[in-house]
């Protein structure tokens, strides 16, 4: 079942051949940019790869992967109930609630499939092409550099799935999942005005810290927060697709 | 489950959407074995009640069992050989009929990814099957859909309006299909058509369903023999052949036509009366010209019992 729904979420080549590509133009984009950068100015840009490059495209592959993440979960989400299948998966006699897990996993499969190339791409250039000593990666950084980017990307591409299975057409549930994640989500910040404990507990500020950050809750509480962030979304959804009629 | 016993029950199902009464009260069975066709006006509650029975809705009151299974709580169990399509058949268009194929075959489970190609063989669509599905008419994907509703062998198939977007060609070979899945697979079809002259073709039994309630179910054949009959008569003399007529007492209306045509109504007339009429007439010495017994068609009936509510239009949405 879970092959079968990534197979339904790779097939569609808007959102996921499209946003995989887009991805793996706007990492190319970075990566040619440092090169470029270093061959006109050697002297000041000494690296033509290292940590400069694992940075640039750790990047934009945080800032892109999660906008793509977001369009694959969010249509993951809605597409059945949309385009009129989830009747015909339900009268297969499969449990919604198995039909909706085997969505999650796939969900974070196609993420982490999306990613792959452009972030292993950043990888074997940054250590492989010239750089200083000083800019020289260790394997706890290439750890983080694939740790935070798979990270921002799969929490946002579930509670976009959670947001897009309670709508019932793909363009709300983009929508809404686009301003949630990018809008409301920053926002959510401003409660450290509130409480500090309140801000920490934010998803924001919740994925900071377990992406590497410094500040804020224990790193299992942080842990615990973004599972209950992903949780509640998710949950909505199940809610919505165990008892929707079709 | 014994043989004997129907596949379908409905006991007192009504469905409400707010203070919308979308099905009220309906209550009947379907045998194993058979081809019911299921017909009603446009928002009748056809399609509801189809939701109903395949737990895709919940009854408000009343319960379903499908193959002695209740619905919705053993929804499971009693879809595992049931095959469907609710309103009209959906797919994912970026995948190919096959691919589409495979997909609802892992859903169904156990071997139905075995009869992939042979489901395909059965509806005519080997040739095609590779190709993307936003490609195929919609004739196509009701074939395709029937194809997927084939997956799990069922013993039931509940078809809503499965011949539309057919051609006449194509509507002819889905007959031949449907009384194929009837006759030699032995399988039960719930069918739902506006085609209702297909319906007369294609099926056993007919249920009628007008504003959601049940006004009729029997067989095919015994609504049809229940319908008015008439003879049409043409005649040298339509004077005397009215007077003679109305004398024997056989026929309840005489409506005189042009050229000595007569057109008599009658509750039965069977081939006693009709060879009886006919004996009457040339023993009174009134040449008959040409002599024409017709029932009432399946149509007829349905725009009787259904006080002549327009037909549900070919293409369009659900009831």
């Amino acid at each position: 079942m879970i092959s079968a729904t990534l197979r339904t979420i790779t097939g569609r080549k808007g959102s996921f051949l499209g946003g995989t590509i887009f991805v793996l133009v706007m990492a190319v984009i970075v990566i040619v940019a440092n090169i470029v950068i270093h061959e006109l100015r050697p002297g000041r840009n000494p690296s033509m790869g290292g940590q400069g490059m694992l940075d640039g495209v750790g990047g934009a592959l945080f800032i892109f992967g999660v906008v793509v993440a977001i369009l694959i979960g969010s249509l993951a989400g809605s597409y059945d109930v949309a385009q009129g299948t989830m009747r015909y998966l339900v009268i297969t006699g499969a449990r919604r609630g198995q039909i909706y897990a085997a969505r999650i996993v796939a969900v974070v499969l196609a993420v982490l499939l999306m990613l792959a190339v452009p972030l292993a791409l950043g990888a074997i250039l940054a250590v492989t092409l010239p750089h200083t000593s000083a800019d020289s990666i260790t394997s706890g950084e290439l750890v983080d550099y694939v740790w935070t980017a798979a990270l921002f990307a799969v929490v946002f591409g579930l509670i976009s799935m959670g947001i897009g299975s309670l709508l019932r057409s793909n363009g709300p549930a983009i929508a809404i999942s686009l301003v949630f994640s990018i809008g409301f989500t920053p926002l959510l910040l401003l409660l450290y005005s509130l409480s500090e404990t309140l801000g920490d507990a934010t998803l924001a500020s919740s994925l900071d810290r377990i992406s590497g950050g410094n500040d804020g809750l224990p790193i299992a509480v942080a842990g615990v927060s973004v599972v209950m962030w992903v949780a509640v979304f998710l949950g909505f959804g199940a809610v919505r697709v165990h008892r929707d009629e079709y | 489950m014994a043989v004997a016993d129907p596949i379908i029950t409905l006991e007192g199902v009504s469905k409400s959407f707010g203070a919308t009464q979308a099905v009220s009260n309906v209550s009947f069975q379907v045998m194993p074995g058979r081809c019911v066709g299921w017909l009603g006006p446009n928002g009748s509650g056809k399609t509801t009640l189809i939701r109903c029975m395949l737990g895709l809705a919940r009854t408000t009151t009343g319960t379903i069992t499908v193959r002695g299974h209740a619905i919705p709580g053993d929804v499971r169990q009693a879809l595992t050989r049931v095959g469907a399509i609710v309103e009209e058949p959906r797919f994912y268009p970026y995948l190919s009929g096959k691919a589409n194929l495979e997909v609802a075959a892992k859903f169904v489970g156990g071997d139905a990814a075995t009869r992939i190609d042979w489901a395909l063989e059965r509806v005519d669509l080997v040739d095609r099957s590779g190709s993307k599905v936003k490609e195929y008419s919609l004739g196509m994907r009701q074939r395709l859909g029937v194809a997927r509703s084939l997956l799990n062998d069922p013993e039931l198939l509940i078809l809503d309006e499965p011949s539309n977007g057919l051609d006449p060609a194509g509507i002819v070979e889905f007959r031949r299909m449907i009384r194929s899945f009837v006759e030699d697979d032995g399988r039960t079809v719930f069918i739902s058509s506006h085609l209702l002259d297909e319906v007369q073709k294609m099926a056993d039994d007919i249920a009628i369903v007008q504003s959601g309630k049940l006004v009729l179910h029997g067989s095919v054949d015994q609504l049809v023999a229940e319908g008015r009959q008439s003879m049409r008569l043409r005649v040298d003399d339509p004077v005397r052949a009215e007077e003679t007529l109305y004398r024997l007492g056989l026929v309840t209306g005489i409506a005189e036509g042009e050229h000595g045509n007569l057109e008599l109504t009658g509750e039965r007339i069977d081939d006693a009366k009709a060879i009886l009429i006919t004996r009457s007439l040339v023993e009174a010495g009134i040449g008959v010209i040409e002599i024409a017994r017709e029932s009432e068609s399946l149509e007829q009936r349905f725009l009787e019992i259904t006080s002549g509510l327009p037909l549900e239009g070919e293409g369009e949405g659900s009831s």
